[in-house]
């Protein structure tokens, strides 16, 4: 086990753990985090799972976790690995199972105060026009070619079918395509799954909450991005569904055998790798883009619904909701990207594990109306806290591979958050603090309680501080939609 | 671990571990099976039903967790929840099975079998592992 004193503080709130501390690592391994928050990350085994990515083949500079750090597989929740291409490698394990889960950010002209006198019928609307839950089917049936062109194309062929605007598309992460998908890759198992569940929530921490803007920290960065104070917005946090777990299986157990041809040796079988340029490499690397890009339409099918269900409550009663989009951002996903280090341009595989690009102002894949601003980034507390907005950063361009923390970070399992919380108590607990709830399992609600979280304002704190995030804006939620 | 136990949960902060032993490999197989219904929210209901299983691997570990991502995906594939298993031939690398359980619209909340950390080993009571699941 690994205890404080194999830290080396760089800087405040800034820990490393030089290379020296374990022979098979390539590079130090970074932490950042308060000091609570670290002696949270070092009661379990999320350190360790950090240090094991610092072994990976062609991993650059140093592997990184984020304030939210906690235990996962293989990769730690809130790891970010980049590694040098041509040589690097890409790791399906470094990408998890749910491909590009991610988050989008929606707002209205209307406030939290014209809402309210609809909300409980809003939140019914969201709960029945959004299928949520375990396997649940959409109302979408896509023949093989549609589903490839979702696939090869993600957010795009939403535009053709009006499901989506070219507002949705600008401010959406990689404009709602990842370049590179090709369907041969995906497996007829991955197909399968996935072919029902688009436009569809899951289940276990995924949700579609209304928000009300509770404060704002840049006023001229949030007008850009029609942020205000009192106003309702609405986030979604889901990703790829079946499709994308399939695919991560479908490679993570082809890989076993793939890291023995290519000799590469790890601490964990859940790194199995292969060099980004090999063959099972690029293979692996244009499936995740699929599932990558179905998750991209997932969240825009959701959004489309969610506009219906605000026109169907809402319409003829207040004058102004529309919702526009703010972001879409992923957290699972490895992408291909150039960085400067020690001032030399390098070709990257980036792998972000339960952690957020964030670039900087300047960046050239921005879009145009927030190139001066930086991206927008969403970072969702746990259920009935708050949430947040944050701008990229030039520091974060400069010390994290422009990337950024994700989320709370859970400190308590799952079986001791049931143990604790009774979930119709903690709905109830809810409802009192004027949060609409609607969740197809009490069990399942039970699992995502807040004290099974980190506080996610100090996760925010300490990426603020060490500058590769920017706060923007605080969201607090009076409805949450669960399956 | 409770030597009498076939399985138990390891606490894991966000997903869900469980220790897992039995005399054989086939026995730690099925019991892994048993180990993951029990973490199924979800009890089956109405029409009995059974599946046949065959399923391969690199080594035991691959076979292992093959095999419990093989579950999952029939639970989602027919809408049915398994919560008996036997397992017929086994080798390291291969193995025969049938699953019986009930019908369960979407299956079970389960993502994924991970091979996180995972090693099978023998022990002079048998064999043991311990699996990490996603959910």
């Amino acid at each position: 086990m690994l205890s404080k004193h194999d830290l080396v503080r760089v800087a405040e709130n800034v820990w490393d753990i030089p290379p020296t501390f374990r022979d098979d690592m390539r590079v130090p391994a970074r932490l950042y985090a308060d000091g609570d928050l670290l002696e949270a990350a070092l009661t379990d085994n999320s350190v360790v799972q950090l240090v094991n990515t610092a072994t990976l083949p062609g991993v650059v500079r140093h592997a990184i976790a984020m304030p939210d750090i906690h235990q996962g597989y293989g990769f730690p929740i809130g790891g970010v690995v980049a590694t040098r291409l041509p040589e690097g490698v890409i790791s399906p394990g470094g990408v998890g199972y749910d491909i590009n889960c991610g988050v989008r950010l929606l707002v209205s002209p209307a406030t939290a105060d014209e809402v309210k006198p609809y909300l409980e019928e809003l939140a019914s609307a969201l709960y029945t026009n959004c299928p949520s839950g375990v396997g649940v089917h959409g109302s979408l049936r896509l023949n093989n070619n549609e589903l490839d062109k979702v696939l090869h194309e993600g957010s795009r062929w939403m535009l053709g079918e009006r499901y989506a605007s070219g507002e949705d598309l600008d401010h959406t992460e990689e404009f709602g395509r990842i370049p590179g998908a090709d369907a041969t890759y995906v497996s007829d198992r991955a197909r399968e799954r996935g072919r029902n569940q688009l436009g569809t929530l899951g289940a276990g921490n995924h949700f579609i909450e209304v928000d009300q803007v509770a404060e704002v920290y840049d006023q001229s960065i949030a007008a850009r991005l029609n942020i205000y104070q009192g106003k309702v917005a609405v986030q979604i946090h889901c990703g790829s569904r079946g499709l994308g777990h399939q695919v991560c299986e479908d490679y993570v157990g082809r890989f076993q055998k793939t890291v023995k041809d290519y000799g590469i040796k790890l601490p964990d079988r859940e790194l199995v790798c292969a060099p980004f340029e090999s063959t099972e490499g690029q293979q692996y690397f244009r499936a995740m883009a699929c599932a990558a890009n179905f998750a991209f339409a997932n969240r825009q099918l959701l959004a489309h619904l969610i506009r219906n269900s605000f026109e169907q409550v809402l319409g003829g009663k207040l004058s102004s909701f529309r919702l526009h989009q703010v972001y879409d951002i992923a957290h699972n996903m490895a992408k291909i990207e150039e960085h400067t280090i020690s001032g030399h341009s390098m070709r990257l595989c980036v792998h972000r594990k339960g952690a957020t690009r964030a670039f900087g102002p300047g960046s050239s894949v921005l879009p145009d109306d927030l190139r001066d601003i930086g991206q927008p980034v969403l970072i969702p507390g746990s259920m009935g806290t708050s949430s947040y907005v944050l701008a990229g950063t030039e520091g974060a361009m400069q010390e994290t591979f422009g990337s950024t923390c994700h989320g709370a970070g859970r400190v308590m399992s799952r079986a001791k958050a049931k143990k604790m919380v009774h979930g119709a108590e903690l709905s109830r607990k809810l409802e009192s603090r004027g949060i609409v709830v609607r969740a197809g399992s009490m069990s399942g609600l039970a699992e995502e309680a807040p004290e099974a979280y980190k506080d996610v304002s100090r996760v925010v704190d300490v990426v603020h501080k060490v500058g590769i995030g920017k706060k923007i804006a605080k969201l607090q939620p009076i409805a949450v939609i669960k399956g | 671990m409770n030597p009498m136990r076939d399985f138990e949960e390891i606490e894991h902060t966000a997903d869900r571990s469980f220790h897992v032993r039995g005399k054989s490999f086939a026995q730690l197989l099925e019991n892994a099976a048993r180990a993951m219904h029990s973490f199924s929210r979800i009890e089956g209901e109405g029409k009995n039903s059974a599946r046949e299983v065959e399923v391969q691997g690199v080594d035991r570990e691959t076979l292992l967790v093959n095999w419990l991502n093989e579950i999952l995906y029939l639970e989602q594939r027919h809408g049915e929840i398994y919560d008996r298993f036997e397992t017929s031939e086994v080798n390291d690398t291969h193995l025969r099975a049938k699953v019986y359980g009930r019908c369960s619209p979407g299956g079970s909340h389960i993502k994924a079998v991970t091979f996180h950390n995972l090693a099978v080993s023998e022990t002079t009571e048998g064999f043991e592992a311990t699996v990490v699941l996603d959910v």
